[in-house]
C-alpha cells in the first residue's frame, strides 16, 4: 500500500486523495477501544478508535490536529487494518515502518504517533476486558521526537 | 446536541466551498457574502442555545462533492437550504435566518436561470496546474502540502475561537477572539480559492472535541503563539521556494500578518 507514496519529494494521485478526503476520519461511537497519542511539546495528538470483535479490527477511524502527513498515514494504515486481525496490524505496523524508513525524521514522528494511538486503542481494549474503568488509554510521545518507552513513560487517563 | 446547529455549520461550509469552487468571479464574491451571513447565524444559534441552557459541538456530517458545473453546484445548494428552513427556531433570530435564506433562494433561483453561468467547475480536477503562471513540480508540490495544511488550520482556528468567544465574559477577549475570526476567515478565503485554482479544493477536515475544548487558555495562547510561528516560517520557506513575484509577496503578506496575530493572541495572556 505504501510502494506508491512520495511525500515530500513528489505527491501522487493517492497520496492527493488521502489528503482531500483521509478516509476513516472522524470518531467511532461503537468503538471498544479508545487511545490517544499525545507529544506534549507540540499538544499534536492522533485519537484511534477501534471495535474489535475478538482479534479482528471490525472498524477504526482516527482524528488528530496534526499536520498532513499524519492524516495521510492515519488513513492509509486505518485502510489498511480494518477487516483484518491484530496480528496482521501488528504487522502493518512493521511493515509500514520499513517503508516509512525512507521518509523524513519529523515523517517518521507522524507515523509512530499514528501506531502508538492505536496500540493505545489495544491496551484500552484489553484493560476495560480486565474490568478497568478507563475511558481511553494514553500514550505520551517522548519530547515532540520519539516514541515513549511505553513501559516506563505510558500513563493513563 | 443541536441538530440545528449542525446543519447550519454544515450549510456554511457549503456556501464558503461554493463560492471557492466557482471561478466567476461575481458569483464567486456574492455567495462569499452569503457564506459570511451564514456564518453569523450559526453564532447567532450558538448563542441562543447557550443562554437557554444547551450546548452545541462541532459534529458534522458531510462531503463536498466533485461537481462538473456551476449548476450543479447551485442546484445542491438550494435543496440544503430548502432541507433546513423548518428547522429554525420559532424566534426573532428564526425568522430573520429564513429571510436571509429566502433572499439567497431568490439570488440562487435568478443564476439558474441564465444559462451562460453554467460554467465547467475545474476545482476538483486534481490537476494542480496554475494556468497563468509558471511554477516547476517541486513548487506546486509544496504549495500543494502548505494549502492543505494551512486551510486546516485557518478552519479549525476559526471555530477554536468562535467556541471560545461564544463562552467568555471578558470584553478584551471577546473582542480579540473576533479580530483573529476575521483574519482566518480572509486566509482560508485566500487558501480556499488558491486550492480551486489548482484543482484541489477540499473539505478542511472536522475537528475533534480534543481540538477545541480549551481546559487552560494560558497554555492554549503560549502553544498558539509557536504555532504561529511556525506558520510563519512556513509561509517564508514557501515565499522562498515559489518563484513568482506576485504569489511571494502573496506569502510574505500572510507572513507579516501572522506577525501581528502574535500580538494580538499576547492580549490574552
Amino acid at each position: 500500500m505504501f510502494e506508491n507514496v512520495q511525500m515530500p519529494e513528489g505527491i501522487n494521485s493517492e497520496t492527493l486523495e488521502h489528503l482531500m478526503n483521509p478516509k476513516n476520519y472522524g470518531k467511532l461511537d461503537d468503538a471498544n477501544g479508545v487511545g490517544v497519542a499525545l507529544d506534549e511539546k507540540t499538544k499534536e495528538y492522533v485519537i484511534f478508535y477501534t471495535l474489535l470483535d475478538g482479534d479482528i479490527v471490525k472498524n477504526a477511524k482516527f482524528a488528530t490536529n496534526g499536520c498532513q502527513d499524519t492524516v495521510v498515514i492515519g488513513s492509509m494504515f486505518s485502510d489498511m487494518i480494518i477487516g483484518n486481525d491484530t496480528e496482521y496490524a501488528n504487522g502493518a505496523i512493521e511493515k509500514m515502518h520499513e517503508k516509512l524508513g525512507q521518509l523524513s525524521a519529523q515523517q517518521q514522528i507522524c507515523a509512530d504517533i499514528v501506531f502508538s494511538s492505536f496500540i493505545a486503542s489495544l491496551k484500552n481494549y484489553e484493560n476495560i476486558k480486565n474490568g478497568m474503568d478507563e475511558e481511553l488509554h494514553l500514550f505520551k510521545m517522548k519530547d515532540s521526537c520519539e516514541t515513549t518507552n511505553m513501559e516506563n513513560g505510558e500513563e493513563n487517563e | 446536541m443541536s441538530n440545528i446547529y449542525k446543519q447550519k455549520h454544515e450549510l456554511w461550509l457549503s456556501i464558503t466551498f461554493a463560492s471557492f469552487a466557482i471561478n466567476d468571479e461575481d458569483i464567486k464574491a456574492r455567495l462569499y457574502d452569503f457564506s459570511q451571513i451564514a456564518f453569523r447565524h450559526m453564532k447567532w444559534l450558538g448563542s441562543n442555545l447557550l443562554e437557554s441552557g444547551n450546548n452545541y459541538d462541532y459534529y458534522r456530517d458531510m462531503t463536498l462533492l466533485k461537481r462538473d458545473t456551476v449548476f450543479e453546484i447551485v442546484e445542491a445548494l438550494v435543496k440544503e437550504i430548502e432541507d433546513i428552513r423548518a428547522d429554525y427556531p420559532d424566534t426573532i433570530l428564526g425568522e430573520r435566518v429564513k429571510t436571509d435564506d429566502t433572499y439567497l433562494l431568490e439570488y440562487l433561483s435568478q443564476l439558474l436561470k441564465n444559462k451562460t453561468n453554467n460554467k465547467e467547475i475545474t476545482a476538483f480536477n486534481m490537476q494542480r496546474k496554475w494556468l497563468d503562471k509558471n511554477l516547476a513540480q517541486e513548487q506546486i508540490d509544496a504549495l500543494t502540502l502548505f494549502l492543505f495544511e494551512e486551510s486546516y488550520k485557518e478552519y479549525e482556528l476559526i471555530l477554536i475561537y468562535a467556541y471560545m468567544q461564544a463562552r467568555t465574559k471578558e470584553t478584551l477577549h471577546f473582542n480579540v477572539f473576533q479580530d483573529l475570526i476575521d483574519e482566518s476567515h480572509f486566509h482560508l478565503k485566500s487558501f480556499g480559492n488558491m486550492m480551486a485554482k489548482l484543482g484541489i479544493l477540499a473539505l478542511p477536515r472536522e475537528l475533534h472535541e480534543m481540538t477545541y475544548i480549551v481546559k487552560d487558555l494560558k497554555q492554549f495562547v503560549i502553544d498558539g503563539i509557536a504555532e504561529e510561528e511556525a506558520a510563519k516560517v512556513m509561509c517564508k520557506e514557501l515565499s522562498d521556494a515559489i518563484k513568482d513575484e506576485e504569489l511571494s509577496k502573496f506569502f510574505d503578506f500572510i507572513n507579516y500578518q501572522e506577525n501581528y496575530h502574535i500580538e494580538l493572541m499576547k492580549k490574552l495572556l
